[in-house]
C-alpha cells in the first residue's frame, strides 16, 4: 500500500516507525532537517514542501496514494492537506490530526470529508479514562465506538469467590462478559467450561464497559470505582480528559495555573471545580484536602512539572498517579519516580493511525502482552464459511470470538447464535495466527 | 521612512485653550432630550379626541400639546449641531432629564384642569411623576371629580412609561442620532439588554410590539367581561383606562376603590395580566411569537418569580383565611390579588389592607422589594438580580473555605460577566441606601409636620415609591390618598420614583463629580 505522510513531526515519525516495514512511504514537511532525519533512519521517500499547497501535494506524488495521513501540529494545514488529497486522489483514505475537539464531532456528524479524524488529545483522554475505569486493569482497549472493552487483569488472592477458584461453568460472571483467555505463566488457555481462574494468573476479558467495571470490582474487592480525580492542568488535553472522565460521571477537580485557562475551564464544566493554583504548593495540596483524591491525573505542558506535581501528590497521599509525557524520553524517568501509569500522546495517535494501513476489513488492532496476541475487529465476508455455523460448532484454532457487532450494536455471543454475513466480530487469538484468522472470516 | 518635522515660526505660539470644567456635552444633551421631548407633544392628542367627542373641555390638552411641542423645539434649537457629538457620557443625562421633563410637562393638563387637588404645582406633578413612573400613588382623595377625559390622560402616562420613553422613541422615530443602545439599557430595567433582533431599533419595536398586543387582548376581554353582562362596572371606557394601568404595572383607577368594585370574574383577568406584565418581555416574545416554549419554562428567572408568587400569595392567603377577614373564597382570591399587584409593583387592590396583621403587612413591604423579572415593565429590584444576589453570597462562602476555587456564577447556564455580577450587587446595595435615606426623610418630616405614621407605614411609603408600587397603609394605604403629606415629603417622594423607574445609576451618577470632570 502506498501512503502518504504530511508531517513529519514526532506524531509523523512515529507512524513512519510503525508503518515503513510492510508500506511504501512518502513523506512530505517543509523542514529539510526533519526529512532528513526521517531519511537517514528509514527507507522512506522524502519531499520537501508545503501541505497547503495543492502543486507540491501533486509534484510529491499524493495523486497514487491509497492512504494520506496528514499529521502535523497545525489543524489548518491538515484540513487544507486533506481537502487537496481528496481532490487529487479520490479513491486514497484519508485522515487528518486535530487538536480541535470539535473537528472531531463535524467529522463525526458527516461534515467533515476525510476518513478518520484522530486528536492526540481526545486520544489521550481516551486511554487515561479508560485506565480510570477499569483501576484493576493492566490494560484497556475498546471496540465498535465504545460498546465493547478489552481488559488485562491480573489475578490475585482475595478475588472474589464466585469467580476465581472454580470451574468456569459454575463461575458468577458479570452479564455481557466473557473469558477470551487464561493465561498462566507465559501459557495461553483459550478456556472451556472447566478450567479454573487461579490467583496468580491473568485474564482476557471482553464485555460490555459496565461489566469491566464490575469484574474490576470482584476481582480487586475494595477497590471500588473511581468517582473523585484531580485532574492538574485545565489545558486541551486536560479539559478533554475532564469532559471524557465527566460523560462517565466521575467526579473532576482541576488545578490551573493561569487564571484565564481556570475561568475558561470553570466556565465549560458547571460540574468541576477548578483552582487557580499551581498544585505545587503544599499548604495548598494539603488546605484542599488533594491527598484524599482516589486519583490524580497530570496534564500540564511541561515533563517536568508533571513529574514534581506527581511525586507531591504522592507524598501528599494520592494513591494513583497518572501523567502525561509529552516526550517518550520522559516515560522512563516517569516510571522510575513511581508514577503508576504514563501516557505519551503521540504514541497513543500513531497506534491509532496505525490501526487504519491494515486490511480495509480489519477496523481495530490491539496487542496484548507486548505483541504476543492481538484483538481483531473484522467484518466477515460473504463467502466465508463459518457463515450460519452455531458458535457451538466452531473449531477452536487458536482463536475465539468475544463479540459481534450487528447493525451498529454489541452481541456477546452464546453457543446458540449464528454468524451472519456483514458482522463485525471481534476475535482474540495468537499474533501468529492472525493472518489466517482474518483469511477464514 | 521618517517624516520631516512640522515646519514651526517662532513667532507662532500653539492658542492653548483656557482649562474646561466640564466634560458633558450639556447643549448636545439637551438637544437629544429636545427632540425625545418633542415627539411628546403627539401624546395629550388621546385625550383630546375623547375630551372633543364627550363634549369635555379640551384645552388643557391643547396647552400640553402646545407646551410640549415648544419645549422640545427649544431645547432642540440649544443643542443646535452639538447634539451630533452626544456619546457615551451623554447618555446618562439625557434619560436622567428627559424622565423629569415627561412628569414636568404631564402636568400641564392637571394644572388647567381645575380640580382644586391639583391647583399645586407639586401635587400636580407628583401625580404625574407617579403616572409615568407606573407608581400609581395618588395625591387625589376623589378621583371621580375628574372627568373622563383627564382621568384618561391619567391612565395613558402609565402606558407612555411602562415600556419607556427612549425605547419608544428608538422604535417608532427616524433615526436618533446616538446608538440608543446604552439609552435603552439605562431605562429598560435589568441587568442587561435581551436582544430580540440584529438591531437595537428591531429589539425596540419588537417590545412595544408585544406590549400593544397584549394591552389590545387586555382590553378585548374586559370589554367582553362588561358587554356580555358578567361585569357591569366595564364599560369600554373602563376597559381601555384599565389595560392602560395593568400592562405597565401602573396602579392607577378610574374608580374610587381601586378595583374592589369589579366583579371577581375581572379581578381573576387582571390577575393573570399583571403576572404577564412582571414577565420579561423578551421572554415572552420568545415564547409567544417564536414558539419555544420549553425553553421559557426552564428560565430561572420565571422559575423564581413564579415560585416568589406563590409564596407570597400563600402566606396572605393563610393569614386571612385564619383571621377569617374575608370569606374563604375571597380570601384566596384577595390574597393572590394583593399578592400578585404588589410584587409586579403594580399597586392595584381588591381590598384595603392596612386593618391587615402585622405579618401580612411584612410579607407585603417584602414583597415590595422584588419587582418583576428584568425587562418587564414592572419596578423594583427584580427577580433575576435576588437570583444573582444569592449566588454571589453563596459563592463567597464557598471561597471562603476555598480561596484558590474558580467559581462563574450561571445563569441559565451561562456564565455571567463578573462586571454584570459587581453591578448587580451595588444596585442592591444602591437601592437599599436610597430606601434608608428615603425613609428617613419621610420619618423625620412627618414626625415634625404629620401626619401621624406607625413604623411599618413610612417603611411601605418609602418603598411603594422607590420600587414604583403605589398603594402603601394607613393615610396612604389603597384606598386612603397621599395627599395629606407635606411638600417635603412629597418631593422625597418624586424623587424615590424618579430614582426607582431609571433603576437609580444614572440619577446617582449626576451628582457625582466624576461625571461632570473632563
Amino acid at each position: 500500500m502506498k501512503v502518504f505522510i504530511i508531517g513529519a513531526g514526532q506524531v509523523g515519525s512515529t507512524v513512519v516507525d510503525a508503518l515503513h516495514g510492510e508500506h511504501e512511504l512518502t513523506v512530505l514537511d517543509t523542514e529539510l532537517s526533519r526529512l532528513s532525519a526521517i531519511a537517514y533512519r528509514y527507507d522512506v521517500a522524502t519531499f520537501e514542501g508545503d501541505g497547503t499547497s495543492r502543486r507540491d501535494l501533486a509534484q510529491a506524488g499524493v495523486g497514487t496514494a491509497d492512504l494520506v495521513i496528514a499529521c502535523t501540529s497545525r489543524n489548518e494545514v491538515n484540513l487544507v492537506a486533506g481537502m487537496f488529497a481528496r481532490r487529487e486522489a479520490p479513491k486514497a483514505k484519508t485522515i487528518i490530526r486535530t487538536s480541535e475537539i470539535e473537528y472531531v464531532d463535524l467529522w463525526r456528524e458527516g461534515q467533515l470529508d476525510v476518513d478518520f479524524v484522530v486528536c492526540p488529545e481526545l486520544e489521550t483522554a481516551h486511554a487515561i479514562s479508560r485506565i480510570i475505569g477499569v483501576p484493576a486493569a493492566r490494560q484497556t482497549d475498546v471496540f465498535a465506538e465504545g460498546q465493547v472493552q478489552i481488559v488485562e487483569f491480573d489475578v490475585e488472592e482475595g478475588a472474589s469467590a464466585e469467580l476465581a477458584g472454580v470451574p468456569l461453568r459454575h463461575a458468577q460472571f458479570p452479564r455481557d462478559s466473557k473469558v477470551m483467555a487464561i493465561i498462566r505463566k507465559n501459557e495461553m488457555t483459550l478456556p472451556g467450561g472447566d478450567d479454573v481462574i487461579e490467583p496468580g494468573s491473568r485474564v482476557v476479558v471482553i464485555g460490555s464497559p459496565r461489566a469491566a467495571k464490575e469484574w474490576s470490582a470482584l476481582l480487586v474487592p475494595g477497590d471500588a470505582a473511581v468517582q473523585d480525580v484531580v485532574i492538574f492542568g485545565a489545558g486541551r488535553v486536560g479539559s478533554a480528559i475532564a469532559r471524557v472522565l465527566l460523560d462517565q460521571r466521575i467526579g473532576v477537580r482541576m488545578i490551573e495555573a493561569s487564571r484565564e485557562r481556570a475561568l475558561a475551564a470553570a466556565e465549560t464544566f458547571s460540574k468541576v471545580r477548578v483552582y487557580n493554583a499551581t498544585g505545587l504548593e503544599a499548604d495548598f495540596l494539603e488546605r484542599e484536602r488533594i491527598g484524599l483524591a482516589q486519583a490524580a491525573i497530570f496534564a500540564m505542558r511541561d515533563d517536568a512539572r508533571n513529574l514534581y506535581a506527581a511525586s507531591l501528590a504522592r507524598v501528599h497521599g494520592v494513591p494513583f498517579t497518572i501523567a502525561v509525557a509529552h516526550d517518550a524520553v520522559s516515560l522512563a524517568a516517569f516510571d522510575q519516580a513511581g508514577i503508576d501509569v504514563a501516557v505519551n500522546p503521540r504514541a497513543v495517535t500513531a497506534e491509532e493511525i496505525v490501526r487504519f494501513a491494515h486490511d480495509p476489513r480489519t477496523q481495530q488492532v490491539a496487542m496484548l502482552e507486548g505483541n504476543r496476541y492481538e484483538v481483531l475487529d473484522v467484518t466477515t465476508r460473504d463467502s466465508s464459511r463459518y457463515i450460519g455455523a452455531k458458535f457451538r460448532d466452531m473449531p477452536v484454532h487458536g482463536a475465539m470470538i468475544g463479540a459481534i457487532v450487528r447493525n451498529g450494536s454489541a452481541i456477546f455471543p452464546h453457543g446458540d447464535d449464528v454468524l451472519e454475513i456483514g458482522d463485525r466480530v471481534i476475535v482474540f487469538t495468537e499474533a501468529s495466527n492472525a493472518p489466517w484468522v482474518i483469511e477464514a472470516l | 521612512m521618517s517624516s520631516a518635522p512640522a515646519p514651526t515660526r517662532p513667532d507662532a505660539h500653539p492658542s492653548i485653550a483656557p482649562p474646561r470644567r466640564i466634560g458633558v456635552n450639556i447643549r448636545g444633551a439637551l438637544g437629544l432630550v429636545g427632540t425625545l421631548v418633542k415627539w411628546l407633544a403627539l401624546a395629550p392628542l388621546l385625550p383630546l379626541a375623547l375630551a372633543l367627542g364627550y363634549g369635555e373641555s379640551p384645552w388643557p390638552f391643547v396647552a400640553a400639546a402646545a407646551g410640549t411641542a415648544a419645549l422640545g423645539i427649544a431645547l432642540e434649537r440649544i443643542g443646535g449641531d452639538r447634539s451630533e457629538v452626544v456619546g457615551f457620557r451623554e447618555g446618562f443625562l439625557v434619560v436622567s432629564l428627559t424622565w423629569v421633563l415627561a412628569a414636568a410637562v404631564g402636568t400641564i393638563p392637571y394644572l388647567l384642569s381645575g380640580n382644586p387637588e391639583l391647583e399645586r404645582p407639586i401635587d400636580a406633578f407628583f401625580e404625574s411623576m407617579s403616572g409615568f413612573t407606573t407608581t400609581g400613588s395618588s395625591i387625589l382623595t376623589d378621583v371621580e371629580a375628574l372627568n373622563r377625559s383627564m382621568a384618561m390622560w391619567r391612565q395613558f402616562t402609565q402606558w407612555i412609561g411602562g415600556m419607556g420613553i427612549i425605547v419608544l422613541a428608538l422604535a417608532v422615530l427616524p433615526r436618533l442620532r446616538i446608538g440608543g443602545r446604552q439609552l435603552m439599557e439605562s431605562e429598560l430595567p435589568g441587568p442587561e439588554i435581551d436582544d430580540l433582533g440584529t438591531r437595537i431599533r428591531q429589539t425596540a419595536q419588537r417590545l412595544w410590539s408585544l406590549y400593544v398586543a397584549l394591552t389590545v387582548m387586555l382590553v378585548v376581554i374586559l370589554a367582553t367581561l362588561g358587554w356580555t353582562g358578567v361585569d357591569d362596572q366595564l364599560s369600554l371606557y373602563e376597559a381601555v383606562a384599565h389595560a392602560f394601568s395593568t400592562m405597565p404595572t401602573g396602579g392607577f383607577s378610574t374608580q374610587p376603590h381601586s378595583i374592589a368594585d369589579f366583579a371577581p370574574a375581572t379581578q381573576w383577568v387582571l390577575i393573570a395580566f399583571m403576572i404577564l406584565a412582571g414577565v420579561n418581555f423578551a421572554l415572552l416574545y420568545r415564547t409567544f411569537v417564536r414558539r419555544r416554549v420549553r425553553s421559557a419554562l426552564r428560565d430561572e428567572e420565571l422559575r423564581l418569580y413564579a415560585g416568589l408568587l406563590v409564596l407570597g400569595s400563600g402566606l396572605l392567603i393563610l393569614q386571612l383565611l385564619e383571621r377569617e377577614l374575608t370569606g374563604s373564597d375571597a380570601a384566596f382570591r384577595n390574597g393572590i390579588f394583593q399578592a400578585v399587584s404588589i410584587l409586579t409593583t403594580t399597586g392595584f387592590a381588591t381590598v384595603d389592607f392596612t386593618g391587615w396583621t402585622t405579618l401580612a403587612l411584612m410579607t407585603i413591604v417584602a414583597l415590595m422589594f422584588v419587582g418583576g423579572s428584568a425587562g418587564s415593565t414592572g419596578g423594583s429590584i427584580k427577580v433575576v438580580r435576588h437570583l444573582l444576589l444569592g449566588r454571589v453570597l453563596r459563592r463567597d462562602l464557598r471561597t471562603t473555605v476555598h480561596p484558590e476555587l474558580v467559581a462563574p456564577i450561571r445563569l441559565n447556564r451561562i456564565a455571567v460577566d463578573e462586571r454584570t455580577l459587581r453591578a448587580a450587587v451595588a444596585f442592591v446595595l444602591l437601592y437599599v441606601g436610597a430606601f434608608v435615606v428615603g425613609a428617613g426623610i419621610i420619618a423625620f418630616d412627618t414626625a415634625l409636620q404629620g401626619p401621624d405614621l406607625r413604623p411599618i407605614t413610612v417603611m411601605a411609603v418609602a418603598a411603594t415609591t422607590l420600587g414604583n408600587v403605589g398603594p402603601a397603609f394607613g393615610h396612604a394605604g389603597p384606598l386612603a390618598s397621599f395627599s395629606e403629606f407635606s411638600d417635603i415629603s412629597t418631593g422625597a417622594m418624586i424623587a424615590l420614583m424618579w430614582l426607582g423607574r431609571l433603576e437609580i445609576i444614572p440619577v446617582v451618577l449626576l451628582f457625582t463629580r466624576q461625571y461632570w470632570k473632563p
